[in-house]
């Protein structure tokens, strides 16, 4: 790298400017809208978008929906509901050249307004003495439901044509509030992905976006250390 | 660029890494609870009394519970139905001596969330008027069931004795 930058150097004699775009970048993410065509419990979407504020700053979010059918072995429930997250990623990629691509930290606040229905459960005994019980059919409706949780970010996105980026990311995520319906979980949060027993839980993401170049800006050339 | 594909490959992996099994129901968890009997001394009614090869079997079971040589005992109760009958047999080991009683509990039952590994279990409440009907054997042999007092009629846990049986 140091040999190229060198070599470069002694061609031309100096760094042309760099130029930064700034603009709006908006998406989907692929792997939910595949996983509504080959999973029939699961329907969903969602929107991705940023906005470059700063060198590395971005402005960021998602909103989508999702309709999700567990069929655990001892419970089975359906979640539905629609989610919208906010906040900024921070791009520590130091990019070379002409390359715009971004290996960043976020942080979002996420928020969801959900339904359940518990479709049926089976009864726990740890007696065996009598056979067990069948699995109890229930369809009890639980609505009305709302969670916010804040989520830490770690992701990339790649150019891999002219202002088509795709983006990868895992998110820690932590409960913050979580209203649970009477005698039962929220097992599921739409945007949250799946709970556990603890507040933390696991998302990510695999975006397709297309930057919108707005206005750009030019950095003068760094001086060069090498010349006198 | 390999920087990146490096990094690709790690979130990947991070993602197929978390898609675990389902937890399994702990066994210390509290699901639904048996129905503790303790033994008690009729002459003596604050002394516990051992049973001795004392067989609990819920009327339309085959298989029976044996207990001997204990004063406390866990029955289940059925979750399927408000009222379970037992037959308990004293002495059940010698035909000369045995005693049979029939003891139904009556009750109603709550469904309760536990946990996504252990779904629901049910509690138990004993009917507040009729908590439970002791009958005897069509050949009367004569009660060696003497009293039967309920300690408590919510049965949610398994730390307490629910009814307490004289004899």
């Amino acid at each position: 790298m140091s040999f190229l930058m060198i070599a470069q150097t002694k061609k031309k004699d100096s760094i042309p400017p760099k130029i930064e775009r700034y603009g709006i970048r908006f998406g989907a993410d692929i792997s939910k809208i595949v996983q509504s065509f080959y999973d029939k419990n699961y329907k969903g979407i969602e929107f991705v978008g940023d906005y470059r504020v700063t060198k590395n700053y971005y402005l960021a979010g998602e909103l989508g929906n999702e309709n999700v059918n567990v069929e655990d072995d001892r419970v089975s429930f359906t979640t539905k509901g629609t989610f919208l997250k906010v906040g900024f990623d921070y791009n520590s990629y130091e990019n070379w050249l002409d390359m715009r691509n971004m290996i960043y930290l976020g942080m979002r606040y996420g928020a969801s307004t959900f339904s359940q229905s518990l479709n049926s459960y089976k009864l726990y005994n740890t007696s065996t003495y009598f056979s067990e019980a069948p699995r109890v059919i229930s369809g009890e409706k639980y609505d009305g439901l709302t969670s916010q949780w804040i989520e830490v970010v770690l992701g990339l996105k790649a150019e891999v044509l002219k202002n088509i980026y795709v983006g990868f990311s895992v998110r820690m995520n932590r409960l913050l509030t979580n209203t649970k319906p009477d005698n039962f979980d929220n097992l599921y949060i739409p945007g949250f992905n799946r709970t556990y027993n603890g507040d933390f839980g696991i998302g990510f993401n695999y975006s397709v976006s297309y930057f919108l170049p707005l206005y750009k800006t030019k950095s003068a050339p760094k001086p060069d250390p090498n010349k006198k | 660029m390999k920087k990146i594909q490096l990094l690709f490959i790690c979130l990947i992996s991070i993602t197929f890494s978390s898609c675990e099994k389902d937890d399994i129901c702990d066994a210390t968890t509290a699901t639904t609870p048996k129905l503790i009997i303790e033994f008690y001394d009729i002459l003596n009614p604050t002394v516990k009394k051992n049973v001795t090869n004392l067989a609990v079997k819920e009327i339309n079971t085959t298989s029976s519970l044996a207990f001997t040589g204990t004063s406390k005992i866990k029955i289940p109760l059925r979750t399927s139905q408000d009222l379970t009958k037992y037959s308990f047999i004293l002495n059940s080991t010698d035909v000369t001596i045995d005693n049979e009683d029939f003891l139904q509990f009556n009750y109603s039952r709550q469904t309760i969330f536990v946990s996504r590994a252990c779904g629901f279990k049910t509690n138990f409440t004993l009917d507040s008027a009729t908590p439970y009907i002791k009958t005897e054997t069509s050949i009367p042999d004569g009660y060696w069931i003497q009293n039967v007092v309920i300690n408590t009629s919510n049965i949610s846990t398994e730390n307490e004795t629910h009814v307490k049986i004289y004899f």
